[in-house]
């Protein structure tokens, strides 16, 4: 039983993408990081907060990197992943992860009350799908102490940011629509994706029946638990179209002490967008339809 | 104890607060957002600066864009464009200002009578709003709007659709024609350079076909706030509100309080019937409160509801909130192999009417807001989920979000050379859809909204409508030459938003009876477009909406203040008129 439990758990971080970022390949923690947390009691637990923190935003970070290189692909190693390399510039040199980041950690006015035990679900749920995820045993460490970390984390004051429960809802359903996304290039599942795939995952989250609520095992009391199963829907879409908006604006070059462009925004460039910058008009008028300046009944 | 308090200074509120406030009465308008009184310091051009929801200068949140927006529930993949602002939603609308379909009022009886939402229709003729939308189109003035390349490019399609062009403000039958626009038509040098030194205000007058509507209107450069070109109410109705003394003899200044979000209509009992007393507003942390002989709700059909419920006020018979109306648009766009203008001039300035389905019109976008518009679906992604739709019809391919690559391909071919139309649906009110308070956690305000739209399950009549009018879309675009056409069956985009505190005749589905003031409370009036009995037809609301509120306004001077009617007996003063210009200068406005 304990065998078994301890197995869906480490499945179950390696699918939001934690194990695989704190020790994986491009693993952002060592054993011996993690270490020095443990051996000694509470006085260290911390460091352990300090350690996890940014392997977290490091995570969030790479998994919507996968996101916006999937709403305008460019020359990066994302899109190459994706397989869907762009010969101009993407998401990516138009700062849209930034933009996204930034969105969803200081502006998106989510309750706390719903983020927070979502964010803890995408950590201690135990969401066991019955997938069978190949080369788990390449990511070797000692779950207890990675697990103390979190716990420490989520139960500290510290607010999470949104970016991170997100991330893990993308890399939830990437190891869904392919398990071997726990292991490979970047540090997220999502990001490992092929693009056919990417779109997968959204079907996932966006088809009407499913119940993500039940998947991530997140325990909220009636009615908030509908209200949150309707919300995930919204996400799904809003996701696609922020990482979108982000992608073809101006955020990453907008300067607002000077309210003034520092540089053309990539989306600009592309679109062909008033090519001399902002205007106070237009030489388009052409005339009235068939002359007629006015009507009357 | 004020005669009037007005709550939200949007589309509708200041149309009661300036026609109130020309009869001489004591009137308070409270807004919840910001006061944008210097847009040029203000404001940019910019996309994400202006329109982000989250953090735009053009926002549903508190003036402080470090804060966060004020949070709503949608439980359905959606989006609810609301502004908080003097202005409110108008401050990023296009001006377009058709008048509501006839067939949508009582009395109507033309060939196509049934083939409207005749269980809802309007408790009075569309005669009897004649007077009011005339009032209305000279006071803010509407004009036939001008021809740039994308509507050029509009109206060959729509040539070749075999129908006739409307030439009467009354939409009679399926026709198009170029839209009747609040937006001063270019003057001088508009329209006709790009060379900023010569678009100055008086050498350029009205529209300089900047293409920034959406981000706020605030030409042409140098203009009195009153002489800009788009007619948002924070440029006509507002301005005219704040120097009414000027304008109207014996009129009375409106005082107007931005900032102030009314979290509570208070009522008591008098001789055994409720009846408004007053309200409370927060400013920042602090409480005010003030009584009124009438308390007028204008917070719009999202608001509205809230604050009636949050107030504890009573709903007999369950339909505040209820038969939003949006016109569950649809979103249609071609590929040219030719220059279409798009991102350039009045957002729309060419529409095409076909009661009693609905509507078309093109509208422009810059390029975020455009990438926006590819990916808002209910069909999953071309070419690899539909979502458990993805129609097919005169477009290519299966309807769907234009996503990655794809939309890349189709943006990078030029925003000069794509065209996109609006498909409006005549939609049907419908209990379903409906604001109520959420379970999520209250904001500083209160219970927040939870807005529901079932939009797979409407009813057979709007869902007919809306694939009606998207082929229409796609053949338009077609006749026009476009080389490619994509639908991209939108989830609900609500910016279109009427009829949630339904004005109607039966005392079984409607909140407001046919004077304006709501069943449940007296000396509480509605005046905005959530008190419009449906959704017009298709029609943009604002304009029915306007009228419906000249009238609620007399109704009030009537009923309360024993005061005469004017619309049927006077001429109205035009909002442009140079004393309110010379008064706002005064003010430092
Ligand atoms: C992009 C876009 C384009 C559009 N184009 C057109 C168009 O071309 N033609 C057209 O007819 N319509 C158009 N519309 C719709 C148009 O904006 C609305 O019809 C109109 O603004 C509705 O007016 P309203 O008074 O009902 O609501 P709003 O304009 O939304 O005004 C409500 C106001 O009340 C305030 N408020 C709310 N609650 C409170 C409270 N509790 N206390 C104090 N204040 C409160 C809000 O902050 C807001 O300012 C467009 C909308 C959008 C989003």
């Amino acid at each position: 039983m304990v065998g078994a439990r301890v197995h869906s758990r480490r499945a179950f971080l390696a699918r939001v993408g934690v194990l695989g970022a704190a020790v994986g390949g491009g693993g952002l923690l060592t054993r011996s990081l993690l270490a020095p947390a443990d051996a000694a009691t509470d006085s260290l637990l911390p460091p352990a907060v300090d350690l996890i923190r940014p392997v977290l935003a490091e995570l969030a970070r790479d998994t919507l990197n996968g996101l916006t290189v999937f709403a305008m692909p460019g020359r990066d190693p994302y899109s190459r992943t994706q397989g869907t390399p762009s010969p101009t510039p993407g998401a990516i040199e138009a700062g849209a992860t930034d933009f996204i980041i930034n969105s969803l950690d200081n502006f998106v006015p989510f309750p706390d009350a719903i983020a927070q035990p979502v964010g803890s679900a995408l950590v201690t749920g135990l969401a066991d799908s019955g997938i069978a995820l190949p080369g788990l045993e390449v990511l070797p460490v000692d779950l207890r102490r990675l697990d103390r970390a979190l716990a420490t984390y989520l139960e500290s004051d510290e607010a999470l940011p949104l970016s991170f429960p997100i991330a893990g809802l993308l890399n939830l359903m990437a190891t869904q629509v392919n398990p071997l996304a726990v292991n490979g290039p970047h540090l997220s599942p999502f990001a490992r994706l092929s693009y056919a795939e990417k779109a997968a995952a959204f079907e996932l989250i966006e088809r009407t029946d499913a119940d993500l609520v039940e998947l991530l095992d997140v325990q909220f009391p009636e009615p908030l638990k509908a209200s949150v199963s309707g919300l995930l829907k919204f996400v799904g879409g809003a996701l696609i179209e922020f990482a979108t908006f982000g992608a073809y604006g101006e955020s990453a070059v907008y300067d607002k002490v000077t309210r003034t462009l520092r540089k053309r925004p990539v989306g600009w460039n592309h679109t062909g967008y008033q090519p001399d910058g902002p205007v106070e008009g237009w030489d388009d008028f052409i005339g009235y339809y068939q002359g007629r300046q006015k009507v009357s009944d | 104890m004020r005669d009037v308090i007005v709550i939200g200074a949007g589309g509708g509120g200041p149309v009661v607060a300036k026609e109130l406030a020309a009869q001489g009465l004591d009137v308070l308008l409270l807004e919840a957002g910001p006061r944008h009184a210097k847009p040029r310091e203000e404001w940019t051009t910019f996309e994400d600066d202006a329109n982000n929801p989250l953090t735009g200068y053009l926002r549903w949140g508190p003036s402080d864009r470090d804060k966060p927006a004020w949070y709503r529930e949608w439980p359905q993949n959606s989006f609810v464009w609301q502004l908080s602002g003097v202005g409110g939603t108008t401050q990023h609308f296009y001006g377009n200002y058709p008048r509501a379909y006839p067939g949508v009022f009582e009395g109507y009886d033309g060939p196509d009578r049934n083939g409207y939402d005749v269980d809802h229709r309007f408790p009075f003729t569309y005669g009897e709003l004649v007077p009011y939308f005339e009032w209305v189109e000279a006071t803010m003035p509407v004009m036939t709007a001008a021809m740039g390349h994308k509507e050029q490019t509009f109206f060959r399609g729509a040539e070749t659709l075999g129908l006739p062009v409307q030439t009467t403000k009354t939409t009679h039958r399926p026709s198009y024609r170029p839209q009747e626009n609040a937006i001063l038509q270019p003057g001088g040098t508009a329209g006709k350079t790009a060379d900023k030194d010569l678009l100055v205000y008086p050498k350029a007058t009205g529209c300089t076909f900047c293409g920034y509507c959406f981000q706020g209107c605030m030409r042409p450069n140098g203009a009195p706030r009153n002489q800009f070109a788009k007619r948002s109410t924070d440029n006509s109705y507002v301005p005219m509100a704040l120097t009414a003394e000027v304008w109207s003899r014996g009129g009375k200044p409106v005082e107007l309080i931005a900032d102030a979000f009314v979290t509570q209509v208070h009522t008591e009992k008098r001789h055994g019937v409720l009846t408004a007393t007053g309200v409370t507003w927060r400013s920042g942390d602090t409480e005010h409160r003030e009584d009124a002989r009438v308390v007028v709700m204008s917070g719009g059909c999202t608001e509205n509801p809230r604050l009636w419920f949050s107030s504890g006020l009573p709903n007999p018979n369950g339909w505040v909130g209820r038969g939003y109306t949006d016109h569950f648009f649809d979103w249609v766009f071609g590929v040219f192999g030719d220059y279409t203008g798009n991102p350039k001039g009045v957002g729309s300035s060419a529409r095409l009417d076909y009661p009693p389905y609905g509507g078309l019109e093109n509208v422009g976008l810059p390029p975020a807001l455009a990438a926006f518009a590819g990916t808002l679906s209910d069909s999953g992604i071309r070419g690899h989920y539909k979502n458990g739709r993805g129609r097919t019809g005169p477009w290519d391919g299966p309807a769907g979000r234009v996503m990655g690559p794809e939309l890349k391909e189709v943006l990078s071919h030029g925003m000069d050379r794509l065209l996109s139309v609006l498909v409006i649906t005549d939609d049907d009110v419908e209990a379903q859809n409906r604001v109520t308070l959420s379970a999520l956690p209250a904001d500083e305000n209160g219970p927040i909204p939870k807005v529901t739209f079932k939009q797979r399950q409407r009813t057979a009549r709007t869902l007919r409508n809306r694939e009606f009018m998207a082929r229409k879309a796609a053949e338009l675009l077609r006749g026009a030459g476009a080389e490619k056409v994509y639908r991209i069956d939108w989830a609900p985009l609500i910016l279109h938003v009427q009829s949630s505190m339904r004005m109607g005749s039966s005392e079984q589905n409607s909140v407001v009876d046919p004077r304006g003031e709501t069943r449940a409370v007296k000396g509480l009036f509605i005046a905005d477009n959530s008190a419009l009995s449906n959704g017009l037809g298709g029609p943009n609301p604002t304009l029915t909406a306007q009228a419906l509120a000249t009238r609620t306004a007399e109704k009030i001077f009537a009923t309360y203040f024993d005061g005469d009617p004017w619309v049927r007996s006077s001429a109205p003063v035009v909002s442009t008129d140079p004393r309110i210009s010379v008064r706002l200068a005064q003010l430092g406005l």
